[in-house]
C-alpha cells in the first residue's frame, strides 16, 4: 500500500541515514550512466518520495525473472530498492492465496488509483480465447487490461513479457503476445533477458520513483542505459574477434585460450544488453566469460534465429529462406508486412475478448 | 562497477585513460579554486582498465584526509594530494566496487551530516536522556528505600 510517511521517514526508524540514500542515488546514477550531479537530485527525491505500490503479474513464464531480481542480490545497499517499493500483489512471493490475494490486488488498485505501477513477467496467450492461462478463473488477458487500466506505467520484465520470448517461439501453440501488443494506452518499458539482469529492472524502477517519469528508452522500448550497446560492443574478447582469432569448436585450442566464440554460434554482435558489463551473480561471470557463446536472449525471436551453435550469418540467412521473398523484397515490403502483422494481432485480441464475452 | 569489469583479458593494458581523465580534473580544479563550482567525474562510466585506474590513483596519491564510511557497506574517501581532489570508493554489499567517482569540492557531500539525520538523532538524544533521568531517579529511590529498611 502507498504509506504517508516518506522513505526517509519509513526507514529512520532502521538506522537508514541519508548517506544512505546519497549512497545509493550514486549507485543508480552510475547504473543508468546518469552524470554525478544528479546524485543529490536521485538522493533528495527518493527521500522524499512515498513508497511505490508494485503490482506484479505472472503470466507465461518461468518464474526466473522473479528469481533473477530476488536472489542475486545482496543484503545491504543492493536491495534497499525492497524498502522503497511495496510489493502489494505477487502471487509467487505473497504469503496469501486465493481470494485474499485478488482482494490485495484490487484494495492496491483502488488506493493508489493512477500512481501503481505494474510489473509483468511472462507473456499473454491469446488463442481460444486465452484459455491457456489463467489465475483465480480470470485469463491472463482480462487480468492485464483490468489492472493496467489505472496505472502510472507497466514495465514488461523478461523476454517473454517484453517480446513473446518462449512461448511465443515456433509454432506459438497459445498464441503469446507481449504485454505492449495489448497495452497501447499507456507507457510500457521493457527489460528483456531470459532472464533479465537485477540491475536493469531495479535501476529502471529506482529511477521512475526519483524521477517520476521513464527513463530513455530505445526503439524497443528498453530502457538506453542498459540496452544502449551490444555485448560485442563491450565483450572483452572483442580484440581476438579484430584479430581473426576464433574458438572453432567448444573444447579446441581457441576455445582453451579464450578467443571469440563467433564461429560457435555467439550472438553478441546484435543483442542488446548489459551482461558484458554488469554481469551476473555480483560481477562473478557472464556466459562469453564462462565459454559460452551469447544466445541474444533480450532480442525478439531469440528462440528461433535459427540454432545457439551455429555462426550468425548462418543463423541469419536460414532465417531468410523462412521468411521467403519478403525478406529480399525491401523496405516497403518490409513494413507492409509489419502493418499486416500488427493488424493480425489486434484483431487476436479482440477475437480472444470478444470469445471471453460470449463463453 | 563497469569499467572495473570492462575488460578483464587486457586488465593490465594502459589505454591512455589516466592521462585523459588528469588534465580534465586539472580542468576541474581550475575551476573550483577560481570561483568555486564543484564537479565530479563518475570514474564506473570509464572504460578503464585496472592498470588505467592504478594508475590514476598512483599519479593523485593520497593527502591529508582518509575515511572509511560503514553505510550500507564500506564506503572509502580520501583527498588526494591536490587539495579539493577527492576520491570515493563505493562498496557494494558483497565487496564489489558498485561506484567511484572524483569529487572536486571541499568535503564530500556523503561525508556530511544531513540536517534531517542531525534531527532524528536529536530526538534520539533526548529520549536517551529522559530514559537515563528516570532510571537514575529509579535508582535514588530504590536506594533511599534499601537505606530505610536497613
Ligand atoms: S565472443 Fe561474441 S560478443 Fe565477444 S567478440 Fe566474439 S562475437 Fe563478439
Amino acid at each position: 500500500m502507498r504509506e504517508d510517511k516518506t522513505l526517509a521517514q519509513a526507514l529512520e526508524s532502521r538506522g537508514v541515514s541519508r548517506r544512505a540514500f546519497l549512497k545509493y542515488a550514486s549507485y543508480v546514477a552510475t547504473l543508468m550512466a546518469l552524470p554525478p550531479s544528479a546524485s543529490r537530485v536521485i538522493a533528495e527525491e527518493l527521500a522524499k518520495a512515498r513508497r511505490q505500490s508494485v503490482i506484479w503479474l505472472s503470466f507465461q513464464e518461468c518464474t526466473g525473472c522473479t528469481e533473477s531480481i530476488t536472489r542475486s542480490m545482496s543484503p545491504t545497499l543492493e536491495d534497499l530498492i525492497f524498502d522503497f517499493i511495496s510489493l502489494d500483489y505477487h502471487h509467487t512471493l505473497q504469503a496469501v492465496s486465493g481470494a485474499a490475494a485478488e482482494h490485495a490486488r484490487t484494495e492496491a488498485m483502488k488506493a493508489n488509483k493512477g500512481k501503481y505501477i505494474v510489473v509483468v513477467d511472462g507473456s499473454v496467450p491469446l488463442k481460444d480465447g486465452g484459455v491457456y492461462s489463467t489465475i483465480a478463473g480470470i485469463t491472463n488477458l482480462d487480468m492485464l487490461k483490468e489492472t493496467a487500466k489505472d496505472a502510472f506505467a507497466v514495465v514488461s520484465v523478461g523476454t517473454c513479457a517484453a517480446f513473446g520470448g518462449i512461448p511465443h517461439a515456433n509454432p506459438n501453440p497459445t498464441g503469446a503476445v507481449a504485454i505492449s501488443e495489448i497495452i497501447t494506452d499507456k507507457p510500457v518499458v521493457n527489460i528483456p533477458g531470459c532472464p533479465p539482469i537485477p540491475e536493469a529492472m531495479t535501476g529502471t524502477l529506482a529511477y521512475l520513483l526519483s524521477f517520476g517519469k521513464l527513463p530513455e528508452l530505445d526503439a524497443k522500448g528498453r530502457p538506453l542505459a542498459f540496452f544502449g550497446e551490444t555485448i560485442h560492443d563491450r565483450c572483452y574478447r572483442r580484440p581476438f574477434y579484430e584479430r581473426g582469432m576464433f574458438a572453432n569448436s567448444f573444447d579446441d585450442e581457441g576455445a582453451r585460450k579464450g578467443w571469440c566464440l563467433y564461429k560457435v554460434g555467439c550472438k553478441g554482435p546484435i543483442a542488446y544488453n548489459a551482461c558484458a558489463t554488469l554481469k551476473w551473480n555480483g560481477g562473478a561471470s557472464f556466459p562469453i566469460q564462462s565459454g559460452h557463446g551469447c544466445l541474444g536472449c533480450s532480442e525478439p525471436g531469440f528462440w528461433d534465429k535459427g540454432g545457439f551453435y551455429e555462426p550468425l550469418a548462418a543463423a541469419t540467412a536460414k532465417l531468410d529462406i523462412g521468411v521467403g521473398a519478403a525478406a529480399v523484397a525491401g523496405v516497403a515490403a518490409g513494413a507492409a508486412a509489419a502493418e499486416l502483422m500488427r493488424r493480425k494481432k489486434s484483431a487476436a485480441v479482440d477475437a480472444a475478448n470478444s470469445k471471453k464475452k460470449d463463453g | 562497477m563497469r569499467s572495473h569489469d570492462a575488460a578483464d583479458c587486457c586488465a593490465d593494458a594502459v589505454t591512455g585513460l589516466a592521462e585523459a581523465v588528469l588534465s580534465e580534473i586539472a580542468d576541474l580544479l581550475d575551476q573550483f579554486a577560481a570561483s568555486g563550482a564543484q564537479s565530479s567525474i563518475d570514474l564506473s562510466g570509464l572504460p578503464m582498465t585496472d592498470a588505467d585506474r592504478e594508475k590514476l590513483a598512483q599519479r593523485l596519491g593520497r593527502g591529508e584526509v582518509q575515511a572509511t564510511l560503514d553505510v550500507a557497506g564500506q564506503t572509502d574517501v580520501w583527498e588526494t594530494q591536490y587539495a579539493g581532489v577527492w576520491w570515493v570508493r563505493h562498496f557494494g554489499g558483497n565487496g564489489q566496487v558498485i561506484s567511484e567517482e572524483i569529487a572536486i569540492t571541499h568535503v564530500p557531500a556523503i561525508l556530511l551530516t544531513h540536517r534531517e539525520d542531525a534531527r532524528a538523532a536529536a530526538e534520539r538524544l533526548r529520549k536517551a536522556c529522559e530514559v537515563l533521568e528516570a532510571t537514575t531517579a529509579a535508582d535514588q529511590s530504590s536506594a533511599e528505600r534499601d537505606s530505610i529498611h536497613a
